[in-house]
């Protein structure tokens, strides 16, 4: 047995440790008044960052503040938090390796590195996806890592130290993908949720962030592949709702409960782009070739014919996801075909041809949006107005498939080979 | 630097330096390695294992054996907890100057025991590359037979091959390719290993190599307008349980009389193109019945693929029901692990055909493989248990295409 007294002292020592360690961060929190990129399509999951200043341009070798080689591979975004980044990848013999990493936010240093081995490698695609295709997502304390392999991971932000790991595919069976699977986990409450729709049983499940097991799970039997990262939107009166994307329908549930509340028809099968959630209005694009459509949440049942406000076929993409600024609607399709719709009425304002093929989906500060082809070729335009207004057009000189983020003035961009954070001209974060 | 970063850096230095204790009795280490064994399914023993893991991370490497032990485990949550303390202590005790002895021998036994766990093994194997350089390339050609380093064996053999042929030594060439092609498990590599040894004149068959189901009877096509097919039941399904009637003939689609057709697949991976062997229609669905012959009663997995979606039944119980429109066929999309009687058993299965592709030019692909294999990929040793192909069970009835 071990010693009492001991283990006492032990645990006497490390409370105050946590204690002070607590105080710090707290402390450190209220002075930080920045905006982060705690998930997948950043504050609002809607790829828009609040953050004024974010350079406009760059290229390999001018406006490019770090540069951090990472291992294997991954299309998931980079993550900030006040002054740590978070990143994942995959690598190893079928990318049955997995890495989490911390990296701190103003030198590009790596702070901490957990390796880990994933349940369940699924066949993924060579360039447009990994193992570390969701994204993770940080509440600044904790951050929960998802892996194509039905793996979730818990870690303290700070150092890295392992909270919790579930295998859902050990769990649950093999998470059966041919692109292997990209949905982003969320947080609701104490909650992390998940969307798992593959060719098996899918499913939705809300685990608990402190512990890790289930706080509720659906069963989707039926409902097939999609690769969707699903969305939480709070309603008018204050409820929230989990919006799921999948092959055929969108649906609702009660984040709480797993309820289910209502669903619209009309998508296609595979769906891909993350739902947006902007004035009240939900923004979906279905799978390849499918429409977009507005739908106006809330209600109970099949809402198709009397909440979908709009839906329009053109220019839908497969893997990018849509972005909106002010009264416009992006798209574009993984051919490089853009489109910008009407968010009111949903027809089109113009169409243009930007070349190249976009994995990655767009990111937007201010008026401006972001656009990465996979050759690493970012267009940045003017959002929000009638016409197409190309502000830049800035070359990093590798691919890109992962989708960008914007954090404290800064531009997080991860290709093939190394995560890159640009700083604006003058050298400094506004 | 603020007081902030200050009392932060002070932290840090003495949680991981003067205040971390003394190192654990064997006692100790046992009870948290057994801590983080109980971790599993729901989150279950995670506080325990956390705390087990900063207990015995703070040892060095004489831990390693026991670690390794422990690391042995089908448990992927524990193992991974375990892969933090090994992660930690082993860059700990690399970053030493100078490096102090690993237990090399161990862990070279650990990395050649088969019966060990793979991912613990190539993690391993990683570790004494960085200790010993040239490790792997001289472990890695004895490990043909391996479950984790067969590929990577395979690749040196078929290397070793590419290299004989090169400089003119066929004979040798032979050996090596065969080697490699006895051992692949992975299709890529077994094909390579089939080309290869056809250019040095010698035909393998890939077909029995993977265990590929190429003999069949197809019935069809049935109707089914737009997507309906999939749920459809239609009567050879009605009659998988008491046993498929292979002498039945049935309405088809288009009015027409249908019969069981005798259907042997010559594609080198077992495909079986259903636009020829039935009909090239759309929105239909199409069966096809096949008895194998097992040697004994065995596990296996029945690993399949088809366009568009797959139900399997096998001596009349359904073990595999897959929705997937459109998606072509490929190899090992699916897997189930079913256990095989001794002697004759027998299987049904059902393709639908979906409505054309919105686009005209993209062809209507309708088709299905199967194969029955071990875990590992390998041959299971069943046998065909159908009537030779002839002419007369071979004749596809077309008066009901129309």
């Amino acid at each position: 047995m071990r010693n009492t007294s001991m283990k006492r002292s032990w645990n006497g020592m490390i409370g105050r440790a946590l204690l002070l360690g607590a105080t710090i961060m707290a402390v450190a929190g209220e002075e930080s008044r920045a905006e982060n990129w705690p998930g997948w399509r950043g504050p609002d999951r809607n790829g828009v960052s609040r953050d004024t200043g974010v350079p406009l341009n760059w290229s390999a070798d001018s406006n490019v503040a770090w540069k951090t080689p990472l291992p294997g591979s991954g299309i998931s975004n980079p993550v900030i938090f006040d002054d740590r980044v978070f990143v994942t990848a995959s690598d190893g013999k079928n990318l049955v390796n997995l890495h989490v990493i911390c990296l701190e936010r103003d030198t590009g240093r790596i702070r901490w590195h957990q390796r880990l081995w994933g349940t369940a490698p699924t066949r993924y695609h060579g360039n447009k996806s990994s193992m570390a295709s969701p994204s993770p997502v940080t509440d600044g304390r904790h951050v929960w890592a998802f892996f194509g392999t039905g793996d979730v991971f818990c870690f303290e932000s700070a150092g890295g130290r392992m909270i919790w790991h579930r295998s859902l595919s050990g769990e649950y069976g093999t998470i059966e993908n041919r692109f292997a699977t990209s949905s982003s986990p969320l947080l609701y409450r104490d909650t992390i949720l998940l969307q798992v729709d593959h060719y098996g049983d899918s499913y939705l499940v809300a685990l608990d962030r402190k512990t890790g097991s289930n706080r509720w799970k659906v069963d989707r039997p039926g409902r097939w592949l999609s690769w969707s990262s699903p969305q939480l939107i709070r309603l008018k009166d204050g409820r929230h709702e989990f919006i799921v994307c999948g092959s055929q329908r969108v649906e609702s549930f009660d984040p709480g409960t797993g309820r289910a509340l209502w669903t619209a028809g009309e998508m296609r099968r595979e769906c891909i782009p993350t739902p947006l959630f902007i004035d009240g209005r939900l923004y979906v694009v279905s799978g390849p070739s499918g429409p977009s459509m507005r739908i106006r949440p809330g209600g109970t049942g099949d809402v198709t014919k009397t909440h979908v406000e709009w839906k329009n076929p053109r220019g839908s993409p497969f893997v990018p996801s849509a972005i909106v600024v002010g009264k416009r609607y992006y798209l574009v399709t993984d051919g490089g075909i853009a489109t910008c719709l009407d968010t009111e009425t949903g027809k089109s304002v113009w169409q243009k041809r930007f070349g190249g093929g976009f994995t990655a989906s767009p990111v937007a500060a201010g008026d401006r949006i972001y656009w990465v082809n996979e050759s690493g070729v970012t267009l940045v335009i003017r959002g929000g107005g009638d016409r197409y207004e190309e502000l830049a057009k800035n070359t990093i000189g590798e691919s890109v498939f992962a989708s960008p983020a914007i954090s404290q003035g800064r531009f997080f961009l991860r290709t093939t080979r190394h995560l890159v954070c640009l700083k604006g001209a003058s050298g400094k974060s506004p | 630097m603020s007081w902030t970063r200050v009392l932060a850096l002070g932290l840090v230095v003495g949680l991981t330096t003067g205040l971390l204790g003394p190192v654990a009795s064997a006692e100790e280490i046992g009870d948290d390695l057994a801590a983080v064994a109980r971790t599993g399914p729901g989150g279950r023993g995670s506080i325990a294992a956390r705390k087990a893991t900063d207990r015995l991370a703070r040892n060095g490497l004489e831990l390693l054996p026991r670690l390794l032990e422990a690391m042995d485990t089908d448990n992927i949550v524990a193992a991974n907890w375990y892969r933090i303390v090994y992660e930690q202590i082993t860059r700990r005790e690399l970053a030493r100057d100078p490096v102090p002895d690993f237990p090399v021998s161990l862990l070279k036994t650990y990395i050649t025991n088969p019966k060990r766990q793979g991912r613990v093994r190539r993690l391993v194997l990683d570790l004494v590359e960085r200790l010993e350089p040239g490790t792997t390339a001289s472990l890695i050609p004895g490990l043909l037979a391996d479950p984790e380093f067969r590929d990577d064996a395979v690749a040196a053999a078929l290397a070793r091959g590419d290299r004989a042929k090169q400089a003119g030594r066929n004979r040798e060439a032979s050996v090596e390719y065969r080697k490699a092609f006895r051992a692949a498990r992975n299709s890529g590599q077994i094909g390579t290993a089939a080309d290869r040894l056809k250019a040095v004149g010698r035909e393998v068959s890939v077909v029995a190599h993977m265990g590929f189901v190429t003999n069949w009877f197809l019935l069809g096509p049935f109707d089914a307008p737009g997507t309906t097919g999939f749920e459809l039941v239609l009567p050879p399904e009605k009659q998988v349980a008491a046993g498929v009637d292979l002498a039945a003939t049935y309405t088809g689609k288009g009015g027409g009389r249908i019969k069981w057709t005798r259907h042997h697949s010559g594609d080198r991976f077992g495909q079986s193109n259903l636009n020829g062997a039935i009909a090239a229609v759309k929105e239909a669905v199409g069966y096809a019945y096949t008895e194998v012959i097992s040697p004994r009663k065995q596990s296996v997995q029945i690993r399949c693929g088809a366009d568009d979606n797959i139900t399997i039944w096998l001596n009349g119980q359904r073990v595999l029901r897959r929705l997937q429109w459109l998606n072509g066929t490929r190899l090992d999309r699916f897997r189930t692990t079913v256990t095989l009687k001794k002697g004759r058993n027998r299987m049904l299965v059902k393709v639908c055909q979906g409505p054309q592709h919105k686009n005209p030019a993209v062809p209507n692909n309708w088709s299905l493989q199967l194969r029955i294999c071990d875990a590992g990929g390998g041959s299971v040793g069943v046998t065909s248990g159908l009537p030779a192909v002839t002419e007369k069970n071979a004749a596809v009835s077309r008066e009901s295409v129309r």
